[in-house]
């Protein structure tokens, strides 16, 4: 023998494992009388106690005047505040000479959603979304146009109130 | 001297102006912009904005900047408490009618309006009760469009009309808070200047129609520039939006066009935009022209000339610059040279309150520099020598269909560099794209033989490159050489060695508004630039 190995004699006691699965099984036991927190997802999206902040930001939507036009001027803020430059606007003048966007395109792939362009929208036309289910089939979609901006339905987001920062 | 200077202080800040100077231009010496309205450096002062109140020391009430002159010993309050509660008076009145349509307004951005309110105006209105004045748009004339909302009357356009341009056809009518710009009746704004009236409307209420919801102010590139519409080269700013010129505006040089310049340079700016350039060099096999290489074509670019002898004949557009003029010249030295500027003719349209300004007949911005380079404006007798010479050199010149069908004829051999692709000109031995005077730095010659600068304000296309760098790689011979220019201020200091009135000077004795060219061996003017 090379190496001299010290053998312990311990009490059976302390070495069996049958009392720390007992214990641990005490456990599991003890969650099955506690109330339940999983949400049955994607069947059920929200619950009493909780449903998603109406403070999130999630996938833009752009909201309408009452004839169905783009409330958005083309003024041109939000491309200009946007830090990832995720926002595409051309203006363009419509029949009865007033301003609007021509073309106005936002990549949700780009976008980091920090929601300065909703802050920033003097018309309050452009809106970050409460909403969270994303998936397309195809990369393309993820550039939301005109028509798809106005065509979300989901509600949009409040954003952060420095006056009431706890939302209540 | 020390007769005609006075002392003064503008905030804490005491330097000596001469006497006659207005407090406004004595603080801009001293660093401090007051704010005004209806001032303007090219145009009469009539003190109706009262935007410009300082407090003079001494003074039993606040006086107008921009309508005293400043005394001995005097001491101005720029940012004093009292000033300052005036002009926030003032801007509470301009916008007890003026609408918060800044998103949908073409000045955002560049508004004085909006700039000073930012500054030192009022947070919000006290003034809820009470609906803003409304009258609708207007059309004034061509490009002009008038939104008397947004009008703060500081009368500018109509000093403009009256001293400057000479033709009294705007006016303020009605009175009080109904006041509005008027036009006289049976009157359009169409007086070929007319559009300086955008650029000094201090608010959104003159609109370009040509610029109208094109681009924000703050989406702009400016490059200075020099206009490339007639002799006269008026400084411009070109100003790009994604690498597309947009529009043209006034840079101000009191020694050529003041502030102003005319509706047709300020709208001589599509050709800049154009897409169908020649992106590669061309060259001439078996009966086509096929896209190549820049060595490729350098070298059968001199394999040509040095294969060639007799006479040779360049047609240039006057909107060549002086450097690539003077070495496209240079690079056809050992032949017996004819060499033409194109200059397209158009009516001469002067302003008549400013002297020696007008849209010349002329239109060609580098005729004077094509003049001292060698070259003649007798494009007629050119074209006809063109027919006989060994070799012709048509630089980016705009040829009519029967000349270009004339030299598709020729006999000797046809170099193109051109910017747009030439329809008929199948015979060219090589197409060389090169770059217009957007894309490009360099230099032109006004009539006054004054030599500005201009910068490049887009990106060239493909592989296009000035022709002086053709000419440059050229003459340095074959392979890469340390002799061949590589920016516009070393091929511009190639040509002083040949033409004596450009030795010695460089882009930096130029600045930015040019200086006087003198003949002789000095070639340089003493005074340069000084305002007047």
């Amino acid at each position: 023998m090379a190496i001299g190995v010290k053998v312990l004699k311990r009490p059976e006691r302390q070495v069996s494992y049958v009392r720390a699965t007992l214990k641990g099984m005490a456990l599991t036991f003890k969650h099955m009388f506690e109330p339940k927190v999983t949400l049955q997802y994607p069947e059920q999206k929200s619950s009493a106690d909780w449903s998603i902040s109406q403070r999130w930001r999630g996938t833009h939507r752009m909201l309408t005047d009452e004839q169905g036009r783009s409330k958005c001027v083309a003024c041109g803020l939000c491309p200009q505040i946007c830090p990832s430059n995720c926002i595409k606007l051309v203006p363009g003048e419509d029949e009865e000479g007033n301003r609007y966007p021509l073309i106005y395109e936002i990549d949700e792939f780009r976008c980091i959603f920090c929601g300065y362009c909703q802050e920033v929208c003097p018309e309050e036309a452009i809106h970050m979304g409460v909403h969270f289910e994303n998936s397309e089939y195809t990369r393309g979609r993820f550039v939301y146009d005109l028509e798809r901006l106005h065509a979300q339905t989901h509600p949009v987001s409040t954003l952060w109130d420095p006056s009431d920062p706890r939302g209540q | 001297m020390a007769d005609d200077l006075v002392n003064v202080t503008i905030d804490g800040m005491t330097l000596a102006v001469p006497k006659g100077t207005t407090i406004i231009e004595a603080a801009k010496q001293a660093g401090v912009l007051v704010p005004h309205y209806c001032y303007h450096p090219s145009l009469p002062s009539p003190a109706v904005c009262r935007m410009c109140l300082v407090e003079v020391e001494k003074a039993p009430k606040l006086m107008p900047a921009c309508a005293t002159a400043v005394a001995e010993g005097q001491v101005v309050h720029v940012s004093s408490e009292i000033a300052k509660k005036a002009r926030e008076g003032v801007l509470e009145f301009l916008l007890i009618n003026h609408p918060l349509d800044c998103p949908i307004c073409d000045q955002s951005g560049e508004c004085e309006l909006q700039d000073y309110v930012f500054q030192e105006g009022r947070a919000g209105t006290r003034y809820k009760e009470y609906a803003k004045r409304y009258n609708p748009v207007e059309d004034f004339g061509q490009d002009i469009l008038y939104v008397p909302n947004r009008c703060i009357l500081c009368t500018r356009c109509v000093r403009f009309m009256d001293d400057v341009a000479h033709t009294p056809i705007l006016n303020v009518s009605e009175r009080g808070d109904r006041a509005y710009i008027g036009i006289s009746e049976e009157q359009r704004l169409d007086h070929p200047w007319a559009g300086n009236v955008v650029d000094l409307c201090p608010v959104g209420s003159l609109l370009s129609k040509d610029f109208l919801h094109k681009a924000r102010a703050w989406d702009l590139d400016k490059t200075p520039s020099v206009c490339p519409g007639c002799t006269q080269g008026c400084n411009i700013s070109i100003d790009t939006r994604d690498d597309v010129v947009v529009r043209i505006r006034p840079r101000p040089n009191l020694e050529v066009n003041r502030h102003f310049i005319c509706d047709y340079g300020r709208l001589n700016y599509r050709w800049m935009n154009r897409g169908d350039r020649i992106e590669a060099p061309l060259i001439r096999e078996n009966g086509r022209h096929v896209a190549t290489d820049w060595d490729t074509a350098l070298a059968r670019l001199e394999q040509v000339l040095r294969g060639a002898s007799g006479s040779a004949v360049i047609l240039a557009s006057g909107r060549a610059s002086v450097e690539s003029l003077g070495l496209v010249r240079r690079l056809v030295d050992g032949f017996t040279v004819t060499a033409a500027v194109q200059v397209p003719l158009g009516e001469e349209a002067p302003l008549a309150g400013i002297p020696n300004l007008a849209l010349r007949r002329e239109r060609a911005p580098n005729l004077a520099g094509a003049e001292l380079l060698g070259y003649t404006r007798h494009w007629e007798a050119a074209t006809r020598e063109a027919m006989a010479a060994a070799v012709v050199m048509v630089l980016d010149a705009d040829l009519a269909p029967a000349d270009a069908a004339a030299l598709a004829a020729a006999p000797g051999l046809v170099v193109v560099l051109g910017s747009v692709v030439p329809e008929s000109l199948e015979n060219a031995a090589l197409v060389l794209p090169v770059t217009t005077m957007a894309e490009e730095n360099g230099t032109y010659v006004n009539r006054d033989r004054r030599l500005q600068r201009y910068q490049q304000a887009k990106s060239q296309p493909g592989m296009a490159r000035p022709a002086w760098w053709i000419a440059g790689e050229v003459l340095a011979g074959p392979g890469p050489s340390a002799d061949a220019p590589s920016t516009a201020a070393e091929a511009f200091e190639l040509l002083g060695e040949r033409w004596p009135v450009f030795a010695g000077l460089t882009y930096a004795d130029l600045g930015f508004t040019g200086r006087a060219l003198v003949a002789g061996p000095a070639g340089v003017a003493a005074g340069e630039g000084a305002a007047r």
